[in-house]
């Protein structure tokens, strides 16, 4: 019979937050040795809840999938409970489907998470065989300070996480960076999901915005909330249910009046911009009904237009907010907005409708969304409009423009600075940037390329998995396998001898076009398998660590477990390579170069959260994690609800900031921001992308999805989640299925000029007839085989949601899709 | 007359016996050497129970409610012609709000949060927020009567079944 042990009222209790998505919801982690389970009587159980009754709807009930247990590095065994923390201003007590099942991601020898890697690795043929700390060190810091010294350290690459909650932190980061960019001075860098070292949003950063200006409250406060390319019912769940939902149905009516006095104050409106009839835009219409939700079903690439339409409207009605123009914004950038941008010359009637042709949406709807974000409300007071962008603008057709278009319309309709308004990402992961300079220019150097040109001689890849998340990702992983090859084949014929030889013979297989590949992970992944050197990495749980959330909420992840085996926190590892390469300089009489690698002596985790500290000054000038004056302590004692970055010392205490750019200044020369003007209507598609629009006849679309995170790195080992996505599914429209002979459950192939994949049909009227919609990053088919190597020349940052293939089928259902429920998953009501 | 009480007791010692459950049912707790044991509840005779039956009913105990459905294809665990007769609690997984039958989506949608669940796949969640399927009632059919004997998963609000 299914049961769960009830915490003993003396159960170890630990802060902590979800591991997983931007929301970074608050949980509590209950711990106590296993046979001393506590009762159902209030009194006799940690969370003092009364399990003698069935307890009533939306209570803290502990699902199976909260509790697991584990084994300490002592050998004893533990019960562990991981619950949603009621108190915490983010999810009030909510779990999502992921953060359900946090306690399953626990290492175990018992369950499939004893597949962790727990010591490090050497390749052996074609394997990887245990060697110690001290050796795995010693012969990487050789290999990599000869790539240095022969070719200089741009032969060194590194593609690491860059990001907070599991697997980053500041602490990670701080560590991370100092080794690359102080230590080594590389430029060869990139982040976890893109092929160089760069803004995923540079154009809000030139227009002097944060990526995350507002607070989650400004969501219950709005009148209108803009969702542009994401899905937040799915991947920032949350935020949308806890704070997004209320407002559509009135539930934060009450607060509103509170707020804002006697402004005329309603039900919230919402615009979902996006190519597919998600679940977001079904629970939007349950919640606040059909009449105050506006989804415009935009057509690929179109985000451009159609956003300076809407924009254009407002100008044209005179809905700008002229004052905050005047005031916060740098006029000369307005005057060529204007022209270059919203195409005033123009008449209006023609560019609304070309935007409409482009976009393939009526030409009533850019009219209705521009009156949602602008028109004055029923008492004359500007309307309160909360913008939200993620993937499908930032992967869309021209990264640059796409960001600017909408960051303008924030600017133009003043929604920036204000309660209920704001112009910021929803976010993926969370985040947690804390690093010296990179060394590198703008536009950032392609690192794909330069591993697959053979300029990069020594590739780390850490906490990141690019054989299945990168563009062109069958040619990544060809580059991985065959340069990893010709090192692979000297370490087999070098096993046992003494370490100065072996680099001596790595080095030649280098110059031969060999490249030596660390990998620092938490799993052995499908990237990690061609590493000559794995580095087992501790995770989340295992290791103090602290990160931010959408709304820049600041909190201390605390530990609560052993890593298994040798296994240690990500900041450790670069410390030992750095304390090793030190040495080794030290032994060439090399003290300019050692002393690159001083100060990696942490003793814990909390040494290095301090140290990058001094990022930050604390007098408003810091970027949005600034995080000064505070300390572990500190967020100790503020528990889940932690604290808003960027904090301000005032009067020697650090003061968080519940929203940025209230104050009416901006991240730029002057403090006031920047209009940047994107061309108009749309700059068409790349020569690549034409020609494979012009071969191909489905658009492949592809993202994230509810029950799953990123590469399924742990989902894929819980049978909940696995079962439910065994493998990448691609939803298609009825019409194109039935043309194709597909039923859903088939399992069909996709193939372009790029490279093929498989997939799970998933017959589906979220999509549009010739759209489709595949899961990204799948262990099982990675949508970046198909995605061409196009990048935005400004910002490098590629068009990933831009792949267009011929899908045919390949046979029924396999065994594997027996679980999958294919009934539809956008349906409400 | 059986009170929670009475449940506890029974299920705590594994004594068999029978017990006159509300509305006039009766069940059986069957014997089992494990510490808690399921009874068995009539539900409702096969015959009467036609294609589209979504029949409202409690287990394993009065505080818990539960739904059989007669859907129109073979299901996960179905009894009955084809296999087509099931039954889930409909207390939702994710924070125990009351799950409602769609019969024209075939789904069970949650009014709070909007999970929804799949009673041709044991209550599979199909999208949604819940962690958990809907606990699927195991059924068996016994001189014409279609009766409950067990759950499979955990009911919402309970840290075991039988409380
Ligand atoms: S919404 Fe995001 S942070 Fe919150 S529980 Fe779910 S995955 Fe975790
Ligand atoms: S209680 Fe059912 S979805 Fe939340």
């Amino acid at each position: 019979m299914a049961t769960v042990p009830l915490p003993p009222p003396d159960a170890q209790r630990f802060n902590t937050v979800c591991q997983f998505c931007i929301v970074g919801c608050g949980y509590q982690v209950y711990k106590w040795p296993l046979g001393r389970d506590g009762g159902p009587a209030p009194a006799d159980n940690a969370l003092g809840v009364d399990y003698r009754q069935p307890l009533p709807a939306l209570s803290d009930w502990i699902s199976p999938l909260m509790h697991s247990q584990i084994t300490g590095r002592d050998g004893r065994r533990y019960n562990v409970v991981i619950v949603p923390d009621h108190t915490c201003a983010v999810n009030e007590g909510l779990a999502s489907v992921r953060g359900g099942g946090l306690a399953q991601t626990l290492y175990s020898p018992e369950r499939p998470t004893k597949a962790r890697l727990s010591e490090p690795l050497i390749a052996v043929g074609d394997t990887h065989t245990p060697l110690g700390w001290d050796q795995a060190t010693d012969l990487g810091a050789r290999v990599i300070k000869a790539v240095v010294d022969r070719w200089g350290a741009d032969a060194v690459g590194m593609k690491f996480y860059d990001h907070g909650g599991g697997g980053g932190g500041f602490e990670n980061n701080w560590a991370i960076g100092r080794f690359f960019f102080s230590g080594l001075g590389t430029r060869t860098a990139s982040i976890h999901n893109r092929p160089a070292y760069n803004s995923e949003i540079h154009a809000a950063g030139d227009a002097g915005l944060a990526a995350l200006t507002n607070a989650y409250l400004d969501a219950q406060l709005a009148d209108t909330i803009v969702i542009v390319g994401a899905n937040p019912y799915e991947t920032q769940s949350n935020y949308y249910l806890t704070h997004m939902i209320p407002n559509l149905n009135g539930a934060t009516l009450k607060r509103k009046r509170a707020m804002f006095g006697a402004e005329a104050v309603e039900r919230a409106r919402m615009i979902i911009i996006d190519p597919r009839r998600t679940m977001t835009v079904a629970t939007a219409e349950a919640a606040g009904g059909k009449d105050r939700v506006l989804h415009l079903q935009i057509e690929p690439g179109a985000d451009i237009a159609l956003l300076n339409a809407i924009a254009r409207v407002v100008l044209e009605r005179r809905w700008h907010d002229v004052a905050f123009i005047r005031e916060r914004t740098e006029w000369q950038t307005f005057e060529s907005y204007q022209r270059s941008t919203l195409a005033v010359d123009r008449p209006l009637q023609e560019v609304v409708n070309e935007a409409a042709r482009v976009a393939g949406v009526p030409a009533s709807q850019i009219r209705q969304a521009a009156q949602w974000i602008a028109a004055p409300k029923r008492d004359g007071a500007r309307r309160r409009t909360l913008l939200h962008y993620e993937k499908g603008l930032i992967w869309g057709l021209k990264n640059y423009e796409n960001i600017a278009a909408l960051v303008d319309l924030g600017l133009l309709s003043g929604n920036v600075g204000k309660p209920g308004t704001g112009v910021s990402r929803l976010g993926g992961h969370q985040e947690a940037y804390v690093r010296p300079p990179y060394p590198g220019g703008r536009p950032a150097l392609n690192v794909d390329e330069a591993v697959r040109r053979g300029e990069v001689k020594c590739y780390w890849i850490g906490g990141c998995n690019p054989v299945l998340t990168t563009l062109r990702a069958e040619a990544m992983e060809a580059a991985l396998r065959e340069r990893g090859a010709v090192v692979r084949e000297v370490l087999l014929q070098t096993q046992g001898k003494p370490v100065g030889e072996r680099v001596t013979r790595i080095v030649e297989a280098l110059k031969a076009g060999g490249m030596f590949i660390l990998t620092q992970d938490i799993y052995m992944t499908a990237s990690a398998r061609y590493a000559h050197l794995v580095l087992p990495a501790a995770q989340w749980g295992e290791m103090n660590l602290t990160s931010i959330n959408g709304e820049r909420r600041l909190r201390l992840y605390q530990r609560f477990m052993d890593p298994p085996g040798a296994a240690i926190p990500d900041w450790m590892i670069m410390a030992r390579f750095a304390r090793r390469l030190r040495a080794l300089y030290l032994q060439d009489r090399n003290p300019l170069k050692a002393n690159r690698f001083l100060d990696f002596d942490w003793k814990g985790d909390e040494d290095v959260f301090i140290h990058a500290r001094y990022q930050f000054k604390g007098d408003g000038s810091d970027a949005m994690e600034g995080y000064a004056g505070v300390t572990y302590d500190l967020l100790r004692r503020l528990g889940n609800n932690g604290i808003q970055t960027p904090t301000q010392i005032v009067n020697g205490v650090p003061v968080g900031s519940v929203r940025l750019h209230e104050d009416g200044r901006f991240f730029t020369a002057s403090g006031r921001a920047r209009f940047i003007p994107a061309p108009q209507p749309w700059p068409g598609y790349a020569a690549q992308v034409t020609r494979q629009r012009a071969r191909y006849p489905f658009w492949v679309n592809n993202g994230r999805s509810n029950h799953i995170w990123q590469t399924l790195y742990h989902h894929q080992l819980i049978p909940f989640y696995s079962e439910h996505n065994p493998m990448p599914f691609l939803e298609i429209h009825a019409q194109d299925a039935k043309r194709l002979g597909v039923a859903s459950g088939d399992l069909v192939e996709l193939s372009n000029d790029v490279g093929k994949v498989r997939a799970l049909a998933y017959l589906s009227d979220a999509v549009k007839p010739g759209h489709t919609f595949m899961i990204f990053g799948q262990p099982r088919g990675a949508v970046g085989d198909l995605v061409s190597d196009h990048v935005d020349p400004t910002t490098t940052i590629p068009y990933y949601k831009g792949a267009w293939a011929a899908i045919r089928r390949i046979s029924g259902a396999p065994e594997i899709a027996k679980t999958v429920s294919f009934l539809p998953q956008n349906v409400a009501q | 007359m059986v009170n929670r009480r009475g449940f506890i007791k029974v299920s705590c010692t594994g004594v068999a016996g029978l017990v006159v459950a509300r509305h006039g049912m009766h069940s059986v707790a069957a014997q089992s050497p494990q510490t808690s044991v399921y009874p068995i509840v009539d539900i409702a005779p096969l015959s009467s129970i036609a294609r589209g039956a979504a029949i409202p009913f409690s287990y394993p105990d009065e505080r818990s409610p539960a739904l059989l459905l007669r859907v129109n294809e073979p299901a996960a665990a179905g009894v009955g012609p084809n296999n087509e007769i099931v039954a889930y609690s409909t207390l939702c997984t994710h924070k125990g709000c009351p799950v409602s039958y769609k019969p024209e989506r075939k789904l069970f949608i949650c009014p709070c949060h909007w999970s929804t669940f799949d009673p041709v796949k044991s209550g599979t969640l199909v999208i949604g927020q819940a962690s958990e399927a809907l606990p699927q009632i195991n059924l068996r059919v016994l001189a014409g009567m279609v009766q409950a004997q067990g759950v499979s998963g955990l009911i919402y609000g309970r840290y075991t079944n039988i409380v």
